[in-house]
Order: structure tokens, then sequence, then C-alpha cells
């Protein structure tokens, strides 16, 4: 009827008559301190950046936008992080469900390759990749053995190579969600379902997508913005002709030094990431995501 | 000339913002009673106890121990001990380390604490447990390790927040019972929350009962259930009808009250509203009242003959229930009325569904309260 | 049905047979890397012609390695203590605190986790260029603790909010103080979410890359900078034999969490 709030002891002893209004913020201050120093004025400052240098204005914007160099690495970026995001997806979809359904002994044997491969050194599952698919790779001289191809495939410095070495990594990050949300459905949903006269087809279409669109939401939401900023992978596996953002901006500071134009790209960047995570929390909430 | 009470609660109100939890409470408890606080949940019988506990300060009030404030002492200085709803046995930590911890947090010598931990397990008959860990122990028996635990500093005051709220019937009055014995057996102060009636009952020597952040009435289970106080007294412990009247005319001790129906009831006038029955007082014509009887107390007589019996009635039900007969019925203007016979506490057939009755009850048996 | 194994018919086995192909594809890699680091062929055939362990041996008679590898692993360390503390407190600050603003901050504290790390990357090294801590070892830990404090933040705050306050409580009726409570009973009850906060902060730190290859000097390079900076070279087989190390060293560590969750009192 009245809404008191449970008193309790813990984190302070509170005998005055009202409740500290600054409780807390102490035990904070550390961390605040570390980020506010280390992250948001970095940050920031090199946001700033990009319109301060080489002069102020908007002129590093409009180098970006007007640049074809630089839209192409924009639309790059996209068409990579579309793509590994609809791969992971389709890959991911049936492992989740599979992982669900299976008996636990086969589910719990693949959940740990699924943890295993997350948890191995980025770098080590990369080099696998270029080792893989490289001209003298294994997977050529397979193909070539068996006598499908003559000539070795182009499977690495290029599209193929990032998408599948992208793939590769984020394939956990979709089938966790995915798994989480499809993990917590009630079968007696689906026999309620079938029991009112529903086809397998309609059941699927009607009850089943609807209750996962949330895990799927989530899962492709998270795949793609991670695809859109990774560095690691694309600057291994990809080639110079189809450079994503990530490496854009490195190479703007590495090479070119040219802070003001890395600021207005890191900026776009943020944007879109920012945007994209305000579009989950505000539909979805933060559902099912589990990133290590 | 006056002696100091034990522990003096003084006027002691909680507010948030505009919520008060507690509005004013105020009560003296004598060393080695046994005090249960007795509500509604909300009515603020727990925040008093978080008070006393050092939760909280109250906004205004005091509470004293044997005379000194405890408002400026610390929650872990004040040597209360304490019994919580959840259970909060600390996980880490086997049953005789989670008694022996505030033993040692009082840096007492290795031997006292042994000594200690083995009697306090013996008065919770759990010495086989004392190298179990908390999760492997029922409820029931992880209460009991909190109240060894509790114990374990001799403190002179023991609070309890609705312990055995968690636990099924059966094991709650097996509880009941070693709570209680605990209490002859230590002599300690128990401050018991519950808002279970039949708890209060039986654990308690006497029952603060709560509502809206106040004590509606202090007193042993015999004065609350006999004597309410008020209103909400009557209709919280044990069962109650209350039939709404008017009343027709008072003055001194001649007092009449109207039905709804407008049957008149003589019967009120005089002798039967002596003494402490009219527990409304400054009652005057026109003013609404609740009249209660309790069910066990009104009598039943068939026909609906106006002077066998008070108020007309039409039975709706009947329940044989082995050592009594509950018999459900309608007044005239729509009220229900139960009552509770023993099974030879009438002549012949007992009353059908749908018999013309009419109800009366023995003198001092009603009580009269101003309608809520 | 949808749900149920047995009942799903024909999609039972396209079920199966999806969940094994990639079963298989995120193993074999792993496998792969393991056997040839094994393999006794320069160019990485498989299978390898001959199994030898010279690639190990090539690996610990280089200093380079050996140092890049200590090196990583004195960063890791020192962010693990470091971020498992900050993030204890800050976790207790933001799971008990009633502070103006403490959703704001709640959110601050996950934010560097959702960001590009290469915004972070470029923005501390810009800030580090500044003050001069570009190619330190202070340099590295306070960047890596960034990057780290996040997992932390969130692991103790996910045990925290299970660990029932009234314990706590309990603990300071008993006679203990709000300190003494927090460390002799709260902190012991959590040990779980502060194992994972230190794991997850270790990992945080050690498997690092993109930051590092910014900040690092000539003098100072980590263990994923210098196979980062190997691999733009050539695919030598040594850095079989490291990542094969790597690879091993998450399994133990993933042992070692299986292990910790199984000892949880249910």
């Amino acid at each position: 009827m009245t809404t008191v709030p449970t008193p309790s002891l813990a984190g302070e002893v509170d005998l005055s008559p009202e409740p500290r209004r600054l409780a807390g913020l102490g035990a904070v201050a550390p961390a605040l301190g570390l980020l506010a120093l280390f992250f948001v004025v970095p940050v920031v400052a090199l946001l700033l950046r990009s319109v301060l240098e080489p002069q102020p204005g908007l002129q590093n914007y409009a180098e970006v936008f007007g640049s074809t160099t630089y839209l192409k690495v924009f639309g790059n970026t996209f068409l990579v992080a579309g793509l590994v995001t609809l791969v992971t997806l389709l890959l991911a979809f049936p492992v989740a469900w599979f992982l669900a359904v299976a008996p636990r002994r086969w589910s719990a044997l693949l959940f740990g390759v699924i943890v295993l491969s997350m948890w191995t050194n980025l770098l080590a599952r990369t080099y696998a990749w270029m080792v893989l698919l490289q001209g003298t790779g294994i997977i050529n001289r397979m193909l070539m053995q068996i006598g499908l191809i003559s000539e070795p495939l182009s499977l690495i410095n290029n599209l193929v190579g990032v998408t599948i070495g992208m793939t590769y990594i984020m394939l956990p990050f979709m089938i966790l969600p995915l798994h989480a949300t499809i993990r917590t459905l009630d079968p007696t949903v689906f026999q309620a379902a079938s029991l009112c006269g529903a086809s397998r087809f309609q059941v699927f279409r009607l009850v089943f997508a609807p209750l996962v669109a949330s895990g799927v939401a989530a899962g492709v939401l998270m795949v793609f913005v991670m695809s859109l900023g990774y560095f690691v992978t694309p600057a291994l596996l990809g080639g110079t002709s189809n450079m994503m953002l990530a490496e854009l901006i490195a190479q703007l500071v590495q090479s070119l030094l040219n802070w003001g134009l890395a600021g207005a790209a890191a900026f776009i960047l943020l944007v879109v990431t920012l945007a994209i995570y305000a579009v989950q929390f505000r539909y979805f909430g933060f559902g099912g995501g589990e990133a290590r | 000339m006056t002696t100091t009470p034990f522990l003096s609660i003084r006027g002691v109100a909680k507010r948030y913002g505009a919520v008060a939890a507690v509005e004013d409470v105020s009560l003296d408890i004598a060393e080695g009673e046994f005090v249960t606080f007795l509500g509604p949940s909300g009515s603020g019988k727990s925040t008093t106890l978080y008070v006393i506990a050092g939760f909280q300060g109250p906004s205004v009030g005091d509470v004293l121990l044997r005379g000194s404030s405890l408002l400026r002492v610390p929650s872990n200085k004040r040597n209360i001990g304490m019994v919580f709803q959840r259970y909060t046995l600390f996980p880490h930590l086997s049953i005789a380390d989670n008694i022996a911890f505030p033993l040692k947090v009082r840096r007492r010598s290795k031997a006292e604490i042994d000594a200690r931990v083995q009697a306090m397990l013996r008065l919770v008959r759990l010495e086989r447990y004392a190298e179990r860990m908390p999760a492997q122990l029922s409820g029931g028996q992880q209460q009991r390790v909190a109240l060894a635990r509790a114990l374990a500093y001799d403190p002179p005051l023991l609070l309890m927040d609705e312990p055995l709220s968690a636990l099924d019937k059966k094991l709650k009055e097996e509880i009941q019972f070693e709570i209680k014995r605990i209490h002859n057996e230590t002599g300690v102060t128990i401050l018991y929350v519950t808002h279970d009636q039949e708890e209060a009952l039986r654990l308690s020597d006497r029952v603060a009962l709560f509502n809206n952040g106040r004590i509606e009435q202090v007193g042993s289970g015999r004065d609350l259930y006999d004597a309410p106080a008020t209103h909400f007294v009557a209709g919280f412990i044990g069962n109650s009808n209350f039939l709404p009247a008017k009343v027709a005319s008072a003055s001194g001790a001649a007092f009449e009250a109207v039905l709804p129906d407008g049957s008149r009831l003589p019967g009120l006038t005089g002798a039967r509203l002596a003494g402490a029955s009219l527990a409304g007082a400054g009652l005057k014509a026109g003013d609404d009242v609740a009249i209660m009887v309790r069910p066990e107390r009104l009598t039943i007589t068939r026909g609906d003959d106006m002077a066998a019996g008070l108020v007309p009635a039409t039975v709706t039900a009947t329940t044989f229930l082995g050592d009594v007969v509950h018999v459900l019925t309608r007044t005239s203007w729509g009220g229900e009325v139960s009552i509770r016979l023993p099974c030879d506490g009438f002549r012949g057939e007992p009353p059908q569904t749908a018999d013309k009755v009419r109800l009366g009850w023995p003198a001092g048996a009603a009580r009269i309260y101003s309608a809520p | 049905m949808l749900l149920d194994f047995d009942r799903l018919g024909w999609l039972r086995y396209a079920l199966c047979l999806v969940a094994v192909l990639v079963g298989l594809f995120l193993l074999l890699p792993i496998l792969l890397i393991v056997a040839l680091s094994f393999g006794s062929s320069q160019w990485l055939q498989f299978p390898p012609p001959a199994w030898t362990l010279k690639w190990y041996g090539q690996l610990f008679a280089d200093p380079e390695w050996l140092t890049s590898f200590f090196v990583s692993l004195r960063i890791a360390l020192t962010v693990m203590v470091l971020s498992t503390v900050i993030g204890l407190m800050a976790s207790f600050g933001l799971t008990r605190g009633r502070f103006p603003g403490r959703e704001l901050v709640r959110a601050l504290f996950l934010t560097p986790m959702v960001l590009p790390v290469v915004v972070l990357a470029v923005a501390l090294y810009a800030l580090f260029l500044r003050i001069q801590l570009n190619g330190t070892f202070i340099g590295f830990v306070i960047a890596h603790l960034v990057v780290a404090l996040p997992f932390a933040i969130i692991s103790i705050c996910n045990a925290l909010e299970r660990f029932d306050i009234a314990i706590e409580d309990a603990a300071i009726i008993c006679g203990a103080s709000p300190l003494e409570a927090k460390l002799r009973v709260t902190i012991p009850s959590i040990r779980l979410g502060v194992f994972g906060a230190a794991i997850f902060s270790f990992l945080a730190s050690w498997d690092e890359v993109v930051i590092a290859i910014f900040m690092a000097s000539p003098d100072l390079q980590t263990l994923p900078v210098r196979i980062f900076s190997t691999l733009r070279q050539d695919l030598s087989p040594v850095i079989a034999a490291v990542s094969s190390i790597l690879v091993g060293f998450t399994a133990v560590l993933m042992l070692l969490a299986a292990f910790l969750r199984k000892d949880k009192p249910s």
C-alpha cells in the first residue's frame, strides 16, 4: 500500500533521519576518475580535433563525404558488416535451435566448442584462417587435389577472406543471444498452437518467429555494430582495395598524421554505433547480449 | 520512585517524504518479556523494529535501552541480536563458523568461542550439523542456526522479524515451540514481528497490534480478543461479525440502536452495554456505529418470532465441522453473519438452508464501535 | 513440437547437419594450428611431412618473444588486480549507492565495452603522445584498465545484485563494522563474481591488440603486438607455436572457470 523503501544497514549505517544524498559516490570515484581522464577526455578531444584541425570548420567532414575513396571505405564497411551479419545469422539460428532442443550431452559438447573458439586468442584464430585461405593454403591445395579447380582461388586479401574470417569471429556472438532466447521458450505454447490446428509451418511463422524476434534483433545488432568497428581481422585478411573504416582511421593517424580527418571518421563511426545501440535499447532493451 | 523500563520506545515516527511508515509509537517493555508486534503489512511494525535495530534513525522520538538512548549508537555496537525474515546465514561459512562469527568480531578467546558455539548448537538442537554448510540445511534448520548466532553473544534484547514466514505450517509450529522453549531457558527479552495472529497469540506475553503506523492496542492475547479497544482490533483478532446500526438515543447508561431494517435493539440498553462494552465513548443520537459479536457468542432461534431473538435472518449455508457447526446467515438488509455453534448447542436438527431464524447474544457479548 | 527434438521430423536432421558443420568450422582451425605447430613444413603443409618441436625451440630461443610474453603477463596481472579492486568498489557504489545520476554513471562504466576499440585506441594514443605515456608500462596498464573495467563491473555487479543484502545486515547486527561485514561476509560470498572479474580483466588485457599496436614502442611490445607485426610479414610456423601455447592457456582458464562454477554452493 505504501512505497516504503526496504531499509538496510549495508553500505551505510544511516542513523540520520533523512537518507544521505551522495551515498556510494565515494566508492565509484576511482572508476569514475579513471574513465573521465582516460576515456571521456581523450575521445572528446579526438572528436574536437575533427572540427579544429587543421583549422576550425567542417572541412574534414566535407572531405570525408566528398571523396570517392572515403565513401568507398564506408560502403565497404557496411557491405562487410552486413554480409557477415547475414551469414552468421543463417548459420547461428539452426545452431542455437539445436542447442536448445538437442540431448544435453550433444549440446554441452557443441557449447564447449563455441566457448573455446570464443576464448581463443583473436590473433591465433585469424592466423589459422590466413594459413587456410592463402594461395598455397590447405583449402586451395585440397580443392586442386580433388580436381575441382586447376588454379588456386584468390581467397585472401579480399572480400571473401574478410567475410570468412569475420564470420568465424562473430558466430559465437550471434549464437549466444539467440540460444538465450530460444532456451526460455515454453514448449507447451507450441503444443497448444498445434492443437489449435496450426500446421508446422504456421507454428513457426506465427508463434516461433515472433517469440525469437528479440533474440534475433539483439544478435544481429551486436554483430553488425562489432563488425563495423573491427580492426584486426580486416587488417590481416582484407586487401587494400576493400579497406574498412577502423583501418582507415588507423592509417590516417599512423601513416598520414591527419588527426582532423581521423577524428571525423571516428566521429562518424561513433555516431553510427551509438545510433544502432539506441535503436536496440529503445525497442528491445538490453536483450540477450553476452559479450566477452 | 519510578523504575526505569528495560526498553522504552518513545514517540517514534518515521517519514519518507510525505509517506509516514510509523506515525507515533510509544511502548515500554520489561526485561525478559516476549512482546509481539502484530499487524498487516505496511502497518509500521517492521519499521519500528528497524529503528530499534538501528537500520535507520527515526524522524522523531527516541529508543532507550536501560535508560540510555540507542540512537547515537551504531547498529554493530548496540549488542542486539536479530533474526531476519530471509535466511541470512553467511553462505561461505559452516554452521559452527556462522555461530562463532559474532564472537570472533568481538575478539573472544578461541576456547570461549568453542565452548559457546557448542552450547548454542545444543540450545537449538543442531549439534550434529556443526560442520555443514548453510546450503545443506532446510529453511527451518537455517532459522534455528540464525537464532543460535543471534544469541551467541548473550544480547540483552533479541529482535525477530517474521522469522518463520517462509516456512510451512507444520514446521512453523515446531519452531514456535522451540522459540518458546529457548525464551524460557535463556530469559532473553524478545521483540517479535509477525502478521500471523495465531503465531502472536501462541508466543507472546503481550501483543502490540499495529495499524497505519500506530499501536491500536497493547495487551495479552486474551485482552485483545475479549476486549478489543477499537473496531480495527476487533476485526483483526479472531473472527467477528459487525452489524451496522444507528444510535437512536443515548443518555448515560441508556442506549438504543436501530438496525438498517428499522428494527430497534432495545436489548442494547442498560445492562447489556454496561461497563467496557461501550467502546465508542461519547456517542450521541444519529451516529453510525458497528455492533461486534463473535461468531461463537451468537445464539440462534428458529422462526421469526420477534420475542425470541434480536435480529431476523435467513440461513444461507450450514457446514458441519466436527466439533462445531458453522452457520452462515443473511440479514434482511443483506449483511452476512456467521455463527459457530457447538454440536450440542441446539435442540433437535441444526438449522437448514432457507430457514428463517433470529439471532441473539447474551449480555456483555456485544461491543459497540463508532463506524469506521 | 518445434522444441521437441524427437518430433522435429526432417528438420531434426537438418539441424544436426548444420550444428555439426558449424562445430567443425569453429573447432578445426584451432586444432589445425596446434597440429601445424608440430609439423616440420616451413610452408605449413597439411598433413605435415614429419613431426618436430623445432618451432617451439626457435620460439624459446628468441629472447624477443620471451620478453614480449613477460611484458604481456606483467601488464595483464597488474590490470587484473587494479581492475578487480576498482571494479569491486565501483560495483558497491552502483548497486548500493543512492546518488543522483547513478544510471548515467552505470552507462558510462559500460561504454568502453561497446564502442569500437579503434576509436579509443586513436584517442588514447593522441593523449599519451601529449603526456608521454606511449610505450610505457603505466600507459599500457591505464589503457587496458579502461578496456577491462566494464567486464569486471558487469561480473561483480551481477553477483552483488544476487547477493541478499540482509546477510550483510545480519553481520553488522552481529557486531561487525560495515567495512568488516563487507570484507568478511559480502566479498567472500560473491567470490565467484570477483574471480570472474579477475579472469575477464586478465583476458581483456592479455588479448588486447588494437590499442597496443598504437602504443607499443620497439622497447615495449606486448605478445599480441609481436604476433600482429610478425603476421604482417610472413606466416612463420613460430606463430603456430605461440598460438598453440595461447590455446592451451585458454583451455586452462576455461577449465578453471568451469571448476569454479562447480564449486559454487547451490
